[in-house]
């Protein structure tokens, strides 16, 4: 069981400025988006801040990081040296709780029998303190049609929801409770007038949710049956293959290892590990030139596919936690809600 | 806290035999670990090659568990990687990961007749399978081997067949008439169909081109082979080969990881993504 307190917004400066020896992120306005960045002083998180353009993902799981330098002496002997991060403590706040539910979809992947230990040893490290969405952050958001809720604690350390004056802060995990134990006198016992704000503001956050997707648990055997179909060849026509669906969605995990020369004789460089995409043509192209998935079409079935039918067969979740920035940030309006609202009512 | 799965284990070229010439070329590597690697492998099994600087390629292993002194690759030159793997010489020293993905069920096969049935570079999987078959030789049945290329010149471990005459079927093909050949001449699929090998308590395996591997499995089916009886390894482009990278998957098989080996029976049930 968790034990809410009540933390004054007053007290939510020196809250974080006890939090020495981490690395602090938050949600800010930079070039009229927002982004999660490290910040060195922070004094409040916006109560109203939209989605993100990138999910917090990218702190833990960066766009590109090296995995091992290698160097090789006069005799063309290599000596390998692996570079696992993952030193610091950090702290994210304003995690939303889609974004947080995604972390645990990547925890599986990054997890396992063969574990990742470069995704471990940094997830290890840094502790998830979400905020309630008390507003849909974008018009897009779809959480509960895929399992979450705008105040789901799944995959945070702390949740923590604004009512006004205040936060109520949930300490979820040990890592959590932790955090809170540094600053113990700034946070109160809620009264039963907190509690029943929080009550209004949860089902609040829920009904103010615009898009929904039907029947979510039918889609797995759905899409099984329309593999063949014509129809991904209609719905991948717009697509121009940017990947940014991929790139910006908090569960995708997909990356390429490619090697980087420092020096080329004898070589000297690092091993880097970057995402990649299935919506570009060369993921999965043979060197012979032939491709298992040659057309935007086959692209398009692997990207809901792998979310709505391989990773529930697997894993008993969707790989998609409706945060709705595929929806919002696709440049050609490829709508995973619609292609899936179709999806129902189409005859295999 | 398990080993760092990215991190390749250093070993040294100990042979490279030139198998094939030409435009497409393929060569022979046979390699062993530097210092101690814990490295055991079964049939069927790959490994991630690393040539420091410009990077990894999936890679069949061609020798057989029971081969200890080395690992043995038979590679053609086609991309980034195995383009730089033919530049190297004896001596040079590449990075090795794996072994990964599933095998062929050898200990299963026991008891049964063994059809291998290879095309072109498709005969480096399945060559483990052999070895392994001629190195209990006991424990299994009848053994025979089709075999073609476009040429005999393309026949990789041309050597090797000739030592292998008389020790089992050896049913070798070219695709089409050349002076001095005197086995079959046409594709292998066309080669299995002319033999007839009996399905009797026969497990059929088979590597190759995707357009020979179609038609071997459907002749194999006409001579009554069920869809048990016959096996396939399949390849897809893979980064990771610990099923994280996400491309090799075939519906929602990794290859890397639940292939590469599928009886027919197995892999028709898939979606044709390979």
């Amino acid at each position: 069981m968790t034990m809410e307190k009540i933390l004054p917004k007053k007290s939510f400066a020196p809250w974080v400025k006890k939090l020495a020896g981490f690395e602090v992120y938050a949600p800010v306005e930079k070039d009229g988006v927002w982004i999660y960045e490290a910040v060195e002083d922070l004094k409040e998180i916006s109560p109203s801040y939209p989605n993100t353009v990138q999910a917090p993902k990218k702190i833990i799981f960066p766009q590109t990081e090296t995995l091992f330098e290698f160097d090789t002496d006069e005799e063309g002997q290599p000596t390998l040296t692996e570079t696992l991060p993952g030193k610091k403590d950090r702290v994210i706040f304003g995690v939303r709780p889609c974004d947080a539910r995604a972390a645990t979809l990547t925890d599986i992947v990054f997890g396992g029998t063969i574990n990742d230990p470069y995704y471990q040893a940094r997830r290890e490290k840094t502790v998830l303190v979400g905020l309630t969405c008390n507003h849909p952050p974008s018009p897009n958001c779809f959480c509960p049609s895929v399992g979450g809720s705008p105040h789901s604690r799944e995959g945070l350390d702390i949740l923590m929801t604004d009512l006004g004056d205040r936060y109520v802060v949930d300490a979820v995990t040990e890592k959590g409770e932790k955090l809170l134990s540094k600053a113990k006198n700034l946070f109160t016992k809620p009264t039963d007038r907190d509690r029943r704000e929080l009550a209004t503001a949860f089902t609040d956050s829920e009904q103010r949710i615009e898009r929904s997707l039907r029947d979510a648990n039918q889609l797995p055997g759905k899409l099984k049956k329309m593999f063949e179909s014509p129809f991904w060849d209609e719905k991948a026509l717009g697509c121009i293959r940017c990947g940014i669906c991929t790139y910006l969605c908090p569960a995708c995990h997909c990356f390429d290892l490619t090697d980087e020369l420092t020096s080329a004789s004898p070589p000297k460089g690092r091993r880097i590990r970057t995402w990649d995409t299935c919506q570009f043509p060369d993921f999965t192209m043979h060197s012979s030139g032939h491709n298992p998935r040659p057309d935007r079409a086959s692209r398009l079935r692997q990207r809901l596919n792998h979310k709505f039918q391989y990773f529930v067969e697997h894993h008993g979740e969707f790989q998609c936690t409706g945060c709705g920035r595929c929806i919002s940030r696709c440049p050609v309006s490829i709508d995973i809600i619609d292609i899936l609202e179709e999806v129902h009512d189409h005859e295999s | 806290m398990s080993p760092n799965a990215y991190l390749p284990k250093l070993a040294k070229i100990v042979s490279i035999k030139e198998e094939v010439g030409g435009v497409r070329p393929i060569k022979t590597f046979r390699m062993r670990f530097v210092g101690d690697n814990g490295f055991s492998h079964q049939c069927g099994q790959c490994a991630m090659l690393s040539v420091f600087g410009t990077g990894e390629s999936m890679i069949s292993i061609s020798s057989s568990p029971l081969q200890k002194d080395y690992l043995q690759f038979s590679i053609l030159k086609t991309g980034r990687v195995t383009t730089e793997l033919h530049e190297l010489k004896e001596g040079d020293v590449i990075g090795i990961r794996g072994p990964y993905g599933n095998t062929f069920p050898v200990e299963e096969w026991k008891g049964k007749n063994l059809i291998i049935i290879g095309g072109g570079i498709g005969i480096a999987p399945v060559w483990s399978v052999l070895h392994t078959a001629l190195g209990n030789r006991e424990d299994y049945g009848e053994l025979s081997l089709f075999y073609g290329s476009r040429t005999s010149a393309d026949l990789v471990y041309s050597e090797e067949l000739e030592e292998l005459k008389g020790k089992m079927n050896l049913h070798l093909s070219v695709d089409s008439e050349e002076e001095g050949w005197d086995g079959f001449v046409g594709f292998v699929p066309a080669n299995v169909l002319d033999k007839k090998p009996s399905p009797e308590n026969t497990i059929a395996v088979t590597c190759g081109p995707p357009i020979m591997i179609k038609f071997v499995i459907a002749n194999l089916k006409q001579l009554g082979f069920e869809d048990e009886q016959i096996y396939t390894t399949v390849e897809n482009k893979m980064k990771c080969g610990i099923g994280k990278c996400g491309r090799c998957n075939i519906g929602k098989h990794y290859v890397c990881i639940h292939g590469p080996v599928y009886s027919w029976a197995e892999l028709k049930k898939l979606p044709q993504e390979y």
